[in-house]
């Protein structure tokens, strides 16, 4: 005989523990997540660490390929700080009388003196090469990742805010008013957005507000689905039992939309956000590309893969390096979001 | 369906309205003018600009005036381009645009629906897998990246294509491929999934039940239900195509209209951008039309909605 002492206690699992369960078997997803949240990290963190700044710059180091050497100059052997940094290239192109041979002296850390001009090598690498102007490219890319992460998340959530509430009154209300406002985001729907936005943008082009007109101005374009979909979950939800339950043992209906509502649509807006934000970065990057976006001295993803494809026949690595940043976390960002959409067990909205 | 585009066309014109309204006052709020230059203009020859063009008359008077203009097709000279009008201009241009997006749209259809349709049918297998991890890379590197990379490679390393002009058929390869990848990625995608769905229904069990070959089966039988979501993906794709043109038409130096648009918003040329904003949505919302009509034509069961 057993007694109610034997029977193991099984302590149960929320929904949400089963999500994140499912999603950390999902490997693709849990890359994703982690390498977006490296990314964030690194842009955010990088001015604490990073030795170079995105504006100091070294014109005689300009647009110098990835892993390449600096190699400080010293007119007279005493001075403490170098007079001048070259490129290797100058360096065999107009000081070394054997270039490959001192090149490589200086690579494994010799001084070596050339007619009086001391040469030595730099303790500046730049990782991932130099931009035209000199810049660390590395840090440019930090740089223009705090921006363009910046827009993902701010306008995301803009949007989100928008949508939810939109939707959510729609839906809770019901009947003629969700009828009209529902209608209203299907004629939104048909307007040519991204016209209005490249208008928006030029119409206020260089004022002091750019940024946070981007901001503005994605968001709103972008609530319209978060709307549809809240919308769907609410109306849904509101007449299921537990809600008639609730209403009949009388809470207010703020504490039902809260209680009761917000759990249950919290998943599809998850899923929905976390996709919205590389649309969202997309975006940007294509109204900076078409040099719309952030402007000068500022920099975007969408910026510098501009400035690279301008010059990628001379210099692919400017047009390389960042495309490369960029596709990954949207390739990371969309990974999660479809793993979510898994784990969360989110009927698709789009495909 | 002839009530049913009726009252599409119906629903059109407040939004039109609504959208010519909108974009005349944002025009109209922008800093600087179409007379605005570097170099001072002498303030006579200015106000004799501002009069014939008729920036002095009341706003009201320049409202319905450019608004009339625009119903009845009358247009008035541009500022940026003296002596053609918005209607020249589209005229001249947007057939390159337009033609850009067709045979980006075939480059699209070409590659998305036969892969996607291989995916469904082997499900699981490495013709899934493989392709449709392909796919997620196309719908991650965007045109603004693709375009530049493809012209580097085919244009400036191997050197078979010419990197940017619109004169033989060779030069029109680079843009519509790169405007056409995502959308086939896009497609590729959607052609499965709806695919997927389908093919798991009842009718296609009886189809193979009776025995009919399975090349039958999937193209004929599941097909015209699998590909629902590619034919509503059409509407929300020609926006796309329309700003993915202002993209490719930048990298490649295409005369279309999507670069006479941002120049006209650039040199603040009111007329020519009311035009092209409201040219842009009228064939938004036809298109959107088009795709509902042929919705309703492939699914008998929106037919009596």
């Amino acid at each position: 005989m057993s007694s109610l002492k034997d029977i193991e206690v099984i302590q149960a699992r929320s929904p949400w523990r089963d999500a994140w369960l499912k999603l950390g078997k999902n490997r693709l997803a849990m890359f994703g997540l982690g390498f977006f949240a490296t990314m964030v990290v690194l842009c955010y963190a990088s001015p604490l660490f990073y030795p170079h700044s995105p504006t100091s710059q070294t014109l005689s180091l300009g647009a110098t390929p990835p892993l390449s050497m600096g190699i400080e100059l010293r007119y007279d052997a005493e001075s403490e700080v170098a007079d001048e940094v070259i490129t290797v290239k100058e360096f065999a192109d107009v000081y070394a009388s054997n270039p490959e041979e001192e090149a490589l002296r200086i690579r494994n850390g010799e001084v070596i003196d050339v007619d009086g001009l001391i040469f030595s090598k730099s303790s500046q690498i730049h990782i991932l090469g130099t931009d035209g102007h000199g810049r660390d490219l590395l840090a440019r890319i930090f740089q223009g990742g705090r921006i363009s992460l910046g827009v993902g998340f701010i306008a995301t959530f803009v949007s989100l805010l928008i949508g939810v509430f939109y939707g959510a009154v729609s839906g809770y209300l019901g009947g003629n008013t969700d009828a009209i406002m529902m209608r209203l985001v299907d004629v939104l729907y048909a307007l040519p957005f991204l016209i209005f936005v490249i208008l928006l943008m030029v119409v206020f082009e260089g004022s002091d507000h750019q940024l946070l007109l981007i901001f503005l101005a994605i968001g709103a374009v972008e609530w319209l689905t978060m709307a549809r979909i809240v919308r769907g979950q609410v109306a849904n939800l509101k007449n299921q039992d537990f809600v008639e339950a609730a209403r009949a043992t009388g809470v207010q209906t703020f504490s039902i939309i809260l209680r009761h509502l917000a759990p249950n649509i919290l998943g599809p807006v998850i899923v929905y956000s976390t996709l919205l934000v590389p649309a969202v970065m997309l975006l940007e990057s294509t109204l900076s590309f078409l040099g719309l976006g952030v402007q000068p001295p500022n920099a975007s993803w969408g910026t510098l893969i501009k400035e690279g494809a301008e010059k990628m026949m001379v210099y692919p690595w400017l047009l390389f390096v960042p495309a490369t940043f960029f596709s990954f976390t949207l390739f990371a960002m969309n990974f999660l979001g479809d793993g979510l959409r898994d784990a969360l067990d989110v009927k698709s909205s789009k495909d | 369906m002839l009530r049913f585009i009726l009252i599409r066309l119906g629903q059109a014109i407040p939004i039109l309205l609504a959208i010519y309204t909108i974009t005349f006052f944002m025009v109209l709020a922008a800093p600087g003018g179409p007379f605005t230059q570097e170099r001072k203009v002498a303030p006579h020859i200015l106000e004799q600009q501002m009069e014939y063009y008729g920036f002095n008359d009341p706003l009201p008077i320049q409202f319905f005036r450019t608004l009339w203009q625009h119903i009845t097709f009358e247009f008035p000279p541009l500022t940026s381009y003296p002596g053609l009008t918005s209607k020249d201009i589209i005229v001249d241009t947007f057939p390159v645009s337009l033609e850009l997006g067709l045979l980006a749209m075939i480059v699209a259809l070409a590659i998305g629906l036969p892969v996607g349709i291989l995916a469904a049918a082997k499900k699981n297998s490495i013709l899934d897998y493989a392709p449709m991890s392909l796919a997620m890379v196309g719908i991650c590197l965007p045109t603004f990246v693709i375009g530049p990379l493809l012209s580097l490679v085919f244009g400036v390393w191997l050197g078979w294509l010419n990197i940017s002009g619109w004169f033989s058929f060779a030069d029109r390869i680079l843009p519509a491929c790169t405007l056409g990848l995502f959308y086939a990625a896009y497609i590729a995608r959607l052609t499965r999934g709806g695919m997927l769905e389908t093919l798991n229904m009842d009718y296609i069990r009886s189809a193979r039940a009776k025995g009919a070959p399975e090349f039958k089966v999937v193209i004929v039988h599941a097909l015209r239900g699998g590909i629902m979501p590619v034919v509503s993906f059409f509407g929300p794709a020609l926006a796309g195509l329309i700003s993915g043109s202002f993209v490719v038409e930048t990298i490649f130096q295409v005369p279309g209209l999507g670069r006479h648009f941002i120049q006209a918003a650039l040199s603040r040329d009111h007329s020519l951008i009311l035009s092209t904003v409201l040219f842009y949505a009228a064939l938004i919302i036809v298109a959107n039309m088009i795709v509902d009509i042929v919705q309703i034509l492939l699914n008998p069961k929106l037919r009596y909605r």
